[in-house]
């Protein structure tokens, strides 16, 4: 059992309070994955309930996950009632409170947009000053942050309480015309913006008073609620923000830091919100994000003591590991690789699901894993390992579908009648050279049954073109990030997702995968729904229209004085929001 | 002289025009543009969704009238645009840069040339004695060692044996004079190391050249010691070819200064060029590199200029 259900048994809370918030923290999608080794929590939960049970919203949601971050080694992090995303009523604090803390981003955040900004970096810049309605833990289990409940009270609405009190940097209080006011911008966020994961169903939203939401759909998806806990996009800002502040380089959150400056390529700084909602939060009294792309000068750096930690290729930070005073922190975060094809044109071989087939089982994947990330990497699904207990186990993926079988590849080449072979291109992203070096492994593989793929590493803006308008011949090898729910790693291969116009007309289309598709989304009941997302990910892996591969793990070194760090699967640095510094 | 000058300034224009042009063009050659980086891998974004929004960018423009509204923008109200990406007006950001470059440049001609000058001198007047080889050997490896090299070995080097790297954070000179050093002086001397070992070997060959000729056999015939004959004399003849060598070499620094401006993590003009590249933000790259081949083209005219004055043997028509 998931430690944050466990605890809400433990407060008390009413069965059947208890069914609904289960159902709802289920219908995330992302239910607790515990610890590498631990069961997985389980998703048989009961689906929503159809109604509501209210419950003063004052009250505190739930009590603070105890779990241990999972794949994280701090050193000295008291093991109990640390994890902070949880509200108001933890325990005294077991953090120390003061001190300030530097911390290296690899890439520009570019600008700080509350709304619509899809690069990665944009976040690194902004989480600390930002808070959603809801939150994900270092589990990935859904918590109360802005919102303290929600429900669905029928499949065509969500209903989220704030929770009262709560104060922008602004010193204004948070309200539900502000929540609905950014929603709005969400669905339509002005330049530099651009609106790509927004739930197509939200119709309209409602401010039914100061501290009620409801979001008002055409149909059932249950995807929503992972969407507003996914902070990147959905922050909660004080309404018309657009017009009080320069979004561009500031802003106003509620969050545990208050935006200090942000100077393009050079550093954020924040530093400590007084006012933060969780009273326990934050430790430190500032934070400084430098920007420092070098990843040798974010290593002189870190050993001398000017920053107090940053992410790092696994090679560098297997050098770190000897420091005494450094900690090498790794944990799987959402960015598993894989191998795209273009499926529009009859005449490739790729076209042809033998062949697709050949190559998958021609590769590999073990020797990528040893060769190119140091031996510490899984096979992935089509949803990557780590999200929850959605992707397909991995005894599956080895022994079956991901297998690695040369005869077979040979033999189905025959099949398909190419069986001396042919040549393809195999473009990659370089940098990070890791993606490279995959594509250069694959296709020594390839080698092995006659296909000769040539490796044509691209910088990433030719290589991004290529793959949104789906100009290119051969593959590319590319890498994947986080979504919100695990419709979102499948939705490409849907009819209806504009990519799929590019990627796969008139060359891939499977009925039952579609309609699979399309219960799944109507279905509140995760084990139904985890049922429906395995038997997808089933025939993915048969048709193959995309070739997962591995999926990595993420290395982030520290000085031993920063304490309750952990890497965040999200591939954000969400842990430096609950972190504090020693000496 | 008052012609050549003109005709000198005048032929900057058609040179700066087609320089605008070459880079506004050389830039749109590479494939994708910022609104497929920002879509990269978003199974959801609409084409509607990317339209509008390079019509926000002003990149449905046909090219031609892109070219022309970015000119006619830059000439007649001075204003470059702004940044596609971060939509900071560019005069800003570049603004924020230019002082980090500039003290860069300036340290690093500072430090190669109050180095390499006297050692250019000493090695020339003690021509294949055992300091004449050393500066002559120190020379060429400064000259084959690349900076980014350098720049990497001795950030590790000082982090790993003294605990130490110039702080992080850019202070400006003017608020606090000695941190601003203190994290200047690694970088520039970095950049340093070619442009001193260039300065030194160039010097020391201007000096041997000078060193032969007649009147400094007079002036030693007139009884006049060494040391007079070497700095009155020689050197100041010497200098000369050595100035111009300075001077272009402060444009090559300054765009050169990108990479040390990465691996020390300072904001300036080369490392904003960098990151525009890598995010297709073409005004950003256009002004930027502009900006970089504007500074080199006066510097370098100013040099041509100035040569003409200091060595009146030089005749303009």
């Amino acid at each position: 059992m998931s430690p944050d259900v466990r605890s809400l048994l433990r407060r008390g809370l009413t069965r059947r309070a208890w069914l609904l918030r289960a159902g709802l923290l289920a219908g995330s999608g992302l239910l607790a994955a515990c610890a590498p080794g631990a069961p997985a929590a389980p998703t048989q939960a009961p689906a929503a309930a159809p109604t509501a049970a209210a419950k003063p919203t004052t009250a505190p949601a739930a009590a603070p996950t105890t779990a241990p971050p999972a794949a994280t080694t701090v050193p000295a992090a008291k093991p109990t009632t640390a994890p902070a995303a949880a509200p108001t009523t933890a325990p005294a604090a077991a953090g120390k409170r003061g001190g300030k803390l530097t911390w290296a981003l690899e890439q520009d955040p570019v600008h700080l947009i509350p709304y619509g900004a899809v690069p990665t970096a944009n976040m690194w810049g902004k989480e600390f000053m930002y808070d959603s309605l809801i939150a994900w833990d270092r589990n990935l289990a859904i918590q109360p942050a802005l919102a303290t409940e929600w429900s669905a009270p029928d499949d065509h609405t969500y209903v989220f309480k704030l929770r009262q009190g709560a104060k922008f940097h602004d010193g204004s209080e948070v309200t539900a015309e502000d929540v609905k006011w950014g929603i709005e911008a969400q669905a339509n966020p002005p330049p530099p913006g651009i609106k790509t994961q927004y739930p197509a169903k939200i119709t309209t939203i409602d401010a039914v008073d100061k501290y009620t939401v409801r979001i008002n759909m055409s149909g059932p998806d249950p995807s929503v609620i992972g969407y507003f806990a996914w902070q990147r996009y959905t922050p909660v800002t004080p309404k018309g923000i657009y017009d009080k502040v320069n979004v561009l380089t500031q802003g106003i959150g509620t969050g545990p830091y208050k935006l200090v400056e942000f100077v393009p390529n050079d550093r954020v700084v924040y530093t400590r919100n007084p006012d933060f909602w969780n009273k326990d939060l934050p430790y430190l009294d500032e934070i400084t994000l430098k920007v420092l792309p070098d990843e040798q000068a974010r290593v002189a750096a870190l050993r001398s003591g000017a920053i107090d930690g940053g992410t790092f290729t696994a090679d560098v930070a297997k050098t770190m590991a000897n420091d005494r005073n450094l900690t090498v922190l790794k944990g799987l975060y959402a960015a598993h690789k894989e191998i795209q094809f273009v499926l529009k044109d009859a005449k490739n071989p790729w076209s042809d699901v033998r062949v697709r087939q050949a190559i998958n089982h021609a590769i590999n994947r073990q020797d990528i894993i040893d060769k190119v990330f140091g031996g510490d990497a899984s096979y992935s699904s089509i949803i990557p390992p780590g999200y929850g207990d959605w992707p397909l186990p991995e005894a599956d993926l080895k022994g079956n579908y991901l297998k690695y079988d040369v005869d077979k590849a040979k033999s189905l080449l025959q099949a398909a009648g190419f069986g001396s072979g042919f040549e393809m291109e195999l473009q990659s992203i370089n940098p990070p050279r890791y993606i490279t070096q995959s594509a250069e492994v694959v296709s020594e593989h390839l080698k092995a049954v006659g296909i000769k793929a040539n490796v044509v590493p691209l910088e990433i803006g030719t290589f991004a073109k290529n793959n949104a308008d789906g100009s290119y011949s051969g593959a590319q090898l590319t890498a994947r990030g986080m979504r919100g729910d695990p419709n979102g790693y499948v939705t490409e291969f849907h009819p209806k997702t504009p990519i799929f116009a590019t990627w796969f007309e008139g060359g891939f289309l499977n009925d039952e995968l579609t309609k699979i598709l399309d219960d799944a989304l109507l279905t509140p009941d995760q084990a139904k729904r985890k049922q429906l997302y395995t038997r997808a990910q089933q025939i993915l892996l048969t048709e193959l229209p995309h070739i997962p591969l591995v999926q990595d793990m993420k290395y982030q070194v520290v000085r031993n004085r920063l304490k309750n760090m952990y890497v965040s699967y999200t591939d954000f640095n969400t842990g430096l929001r609950e972190a504090w510094v020693e000496g | 002289m008052g012609t050549y000058v003109l005709r000198r300034l005048l032929l900057l224009i058609p040179t700066l025009f087609g320089m605008s042009l070459f880079i506004f063009l050389m830039l749109r050659l590479l494939p994708g543009d910022v609104v497929d980086l920002m879509t990269a891998g978003q199974e959801q974004a609409t084409d509607e969704s990317k339209r509008k929004l390079r019509e926000a960018f002003g990149l449905a423009d046909p090219l031609p009238v892109q070219y022309v509204k970015w000119i006619l923008g830059l000439l007649l109200r001075g204003d470059p645009g702004k940044s596609l990406r971060s939509g900071q007006p560019i005069g800003e950001a570049l603004g924020q840069a230019l002082p980090v470059t500039l003290e860069l440049t300036l340290l690093a001609v500072l430090m190669a040339t109050t180095v390499a000058i006297p050692l250019g001198v000493l090695s020339a007047s003690h021509r294949d004695s055992g300091a004449d080889f050393g500066g002559r050997v120190a020379g060429l490896i400064g000259l084959s060692i690349p900076s980014f090299w350098l720049a990497t070995l001795t950030l590790l080097f000082t982090s790993v044996v003294f605990g130490w790297v110039p702080p992080v954070s850019w202070v400006p000179p003017t608020s606090d004079p000695l941190g601003n050093l203190e994290q200047m002086l690694l970088p520039a001397a970095a950049l340093a190391v070619q442009l001193m070992a260039i300065e030194m070997r160039m010097t020391r060959t201007t000096m041997l050249e000078v060193l032969g000729q007649d009147y400094v056999r007079t002036a030693r015939a007139k009884g006049a010691n060494d040391r007079l004959v070497t700095y009155r004399h020689a050197l100041r003849n010497a200098l000369i070819p050595v100035i111009s060598v300075i001077g272009f070499q402060i444009g090559t620094l300054m765009g050169g200064s990108a990479i040390i401006e990465v691996i020390f993590g300072l904001n300036g003009i080369g490392a904003t060029l960098i990151q525009a590249i890598f995010n297709r933000d073409y005004p950003m790259v256009q002004a930027a590199a502009l900006f970089l081949a504007t500074v080199f083209v006066v510097i370098n005219t100013s040099v041509d200029l100035l040569y003409g004055y200091l060595d009146p043997r030089i005749k303009h028509a």
